[in-house]
């Protein structure tokens, strides 16, 4: 490169001036002050009340599972309160005909997808917690469940995200949603008492790291949502 | 200026657009071909909704990828398959689309305001839309797409299902937006265009084959477009484009390379004609 070809690159990186990229937490900062509770959650209402009502054979389910299935029924019902309203509320998305759209604004949907995802989180953490209290009795150890239970939560989480991310079709999720409950199934009724007591007898600080690894990975898949621009492609 | 520079888009082995530049100023840019042709896939290129496999879209000088959300905030959309909320108002939804776009809540009100008078809607501004007309959801359709004062405005087959009147109404309507902006305008029916394309663009086996003014796409046809009430003097070789009633006459338009001026009379040619003779095949397809 010539001195005046390298001069010329030098005033045009000073022209334009150096812009960072965008965080995401300045992101998620500007979708809540901009959008609000009620545009972040526009006409998702019957994903969440669909989603709400499945949630009541769970949790019954849960609360009558025996007690030789308690850790095996608690980390496949853990995630199903975020599972099921993500699902719900993102495929009613998909099809509603305005995605495409939205994927082209200012805020796209993959960026106000990853905020309500954020939100379903929370409430999966809460969910959580009760589907835990339902199943513990004396003999169990409250802890090693729940962190059983969020690390089911999260790993669901992130995977879920990483599969929205990356496939843009549009039963994605409930394609998704129906593996995990698949596999869920399918390791008690599988591996019968034996998946129960590898569940059971998995050291706290064992699930507490996966816990800790499901939340970094699926805060890492919730980043890249907001901020990666070709994650918003349809196609 | 936005520009495309070579670019190619490819879905495996499919290429659906190969090589293709194109600059786009202030005006009506009309792309102009047969379904399947590949304006959908240039449009949501332009809109960032899929990438170009090879090349790149440039607005002033800048990858618009890399531009990311100032790109959009530059671009209003108005899609093929125009979803709504049908329980929802237009003045609702335009709040809605306001808000996604990064408009203050004060100027989106008085936008909403003034796009709904401008498209005719502001009787039923605070009626449900799935009491409205085809018609009248295109036009939600182009006020969602003008919130942002967009400097691209790209609308992918507007008036497909819209009747004559209204057609006529959005072709004005367009004209009177294309003021101080780019508009990117797709579609397959000719008289769309005709009347208010600063350009039209044409693609051919994928590629692009003319990017001009429609006079100057009609001027290639110049002296080769004829018309004749008698259809059996017309030669073999020639091509019949259109045929049409006049009183108790059928009135048949057709393009030769020679001269035929003894068995018919030589017309102007239109855009129509350039566009059947450019897609023979496929149209008779």
């Amino acid at each position: 490169m010539d001195n005046e070809k390298r001069e010329a690159s030098i005033e045009y990186i000073l022209a334009r001036g150096l812009t960072a990229p965008p965080r995401a937490r300045r992101i998620v900062r500007e979708l809540l002050c901009d959008l609000g509770p009620r545009f972040i959650f526009w006409d998702t209402a019957y994903g969440v009340v669909f989603g709400l009502l499945t949630l009541a054979p769970l949790l019954a389910i849960t609360a009558l599972a025996p007690e030789t299935l308690r850790y095996s029924v608690a980390t496949a019902v853990a995630p199903s309160l975020f599972l099921i309203i993500t699902v719900f509320a993102e495929t009613a998305e998909r099809f509603g005909g305005l995605y495409e759209l939205k994927q082209t604004c200012r805020y796209t949907a993959a960026q106000v997808t990853a905020l309500r995802v954020m939100c379903y989180s929370l409430a999966g953490i809460v969910y959580s917690a009760v589907v835990t209290l339902l199943c513990f009795e004396e003999g169990f150890e409250f802890a090693s469940l729940l962190s059983l239970c969020l690390s089911a939560l999260f790993v669901c989480a992130a995977l879920s995200l990483f599969v929205l991310r990356r496939l843009h079709g549009r039963w994605t999720g409930a394609l998704f949603a129906a593996a995990w409950a698949f596999v869920n199934i399918a390791a008690p009724y599988g591996l019968g008492e034996g998946w129960e007591r590898f569940l059971s007898g998995l050291p706290i600080a064992v699930s507490a790291a996966v816990a800790l690894a499901g939340a970094a990975a699926f805060a890492y898949q919730t980043r890249k949502m907001l901020t990666e621009g070709r994650s918003y492609a349809v196609a | 200026m936005l520009s495309l520079d070579r670019v190619t888009k490819k879905y495996g082995d499919f290429t659906a657009l190969q090589d293709i530049s194109i600059d786009f100023s202030d005006g009506v840019h009309a792309l102009l071909a047969p379904n399947g042709a590949g304006k959908t896939t240039l449009i949501k290129m332009l809109t960032t909704l899929i990438f170009p496999t090879k090349g790149e879209i440039l607005w002033n000088g800048d990858e618009i990828v890399k531009l990311d959300a100032a790109y959009r905030a530059l671009i209003g959309y108005l899609p093929q398959d125009f979803g709504y909320y049908r329980n929802r108002s237009p003045r609702e939804f335009l709040h809605y689309m306001s808000a996604v776009k990064r408009i203050d809540c004060r100027t989106a009100k008085r936008r909403t305001d003034e796009l709904l008078e401008t498209v005719g809607l502001a009787e039923v501004r605070d009626k449900k839309m799935k009491k409205f007309s085809g018609g009248m959801i295109q036009r939600v359709g182009i006020a969602q797409a003008m919130l942002n004062d967009p400097k691209i405005l790209i609308l992918d087959e507007p008036t497909a299902g819209l009747d004559p009147k209204e057609r006529v109404r959005f072709r004005n309507l367009i004209s009177a937006l294309s003021k101080d902006r780019i508009v990117i305008l797709s579609t397959h029916i000719v008289s769309d265009i005709e009347t208010i394309a600063n350009r039209v663009i044409l693609f051919k086996d994928h590629r692009l084959f003319a990017n001009d003014a429609p006079a100057a796409i009609c001027a290639t046809l110049a002296g080769k477009v004829y018309e004749t009430d008698a259809f059996d003097a017309i030669p073999a070789s020639c091509l019949v484009l259109t045929e049409r009633r006049d009183e108790s006459r059928t009135i048949t338009r057709f393009m030769s390379e020679s001269d035929c001026t003894d068995a018919a009379k030589r017309v102007a040619p239109n855009l129509e004609d350039v566009f059947l003779c450019i897609y023979r095949d496929e149209v008779i397809a």
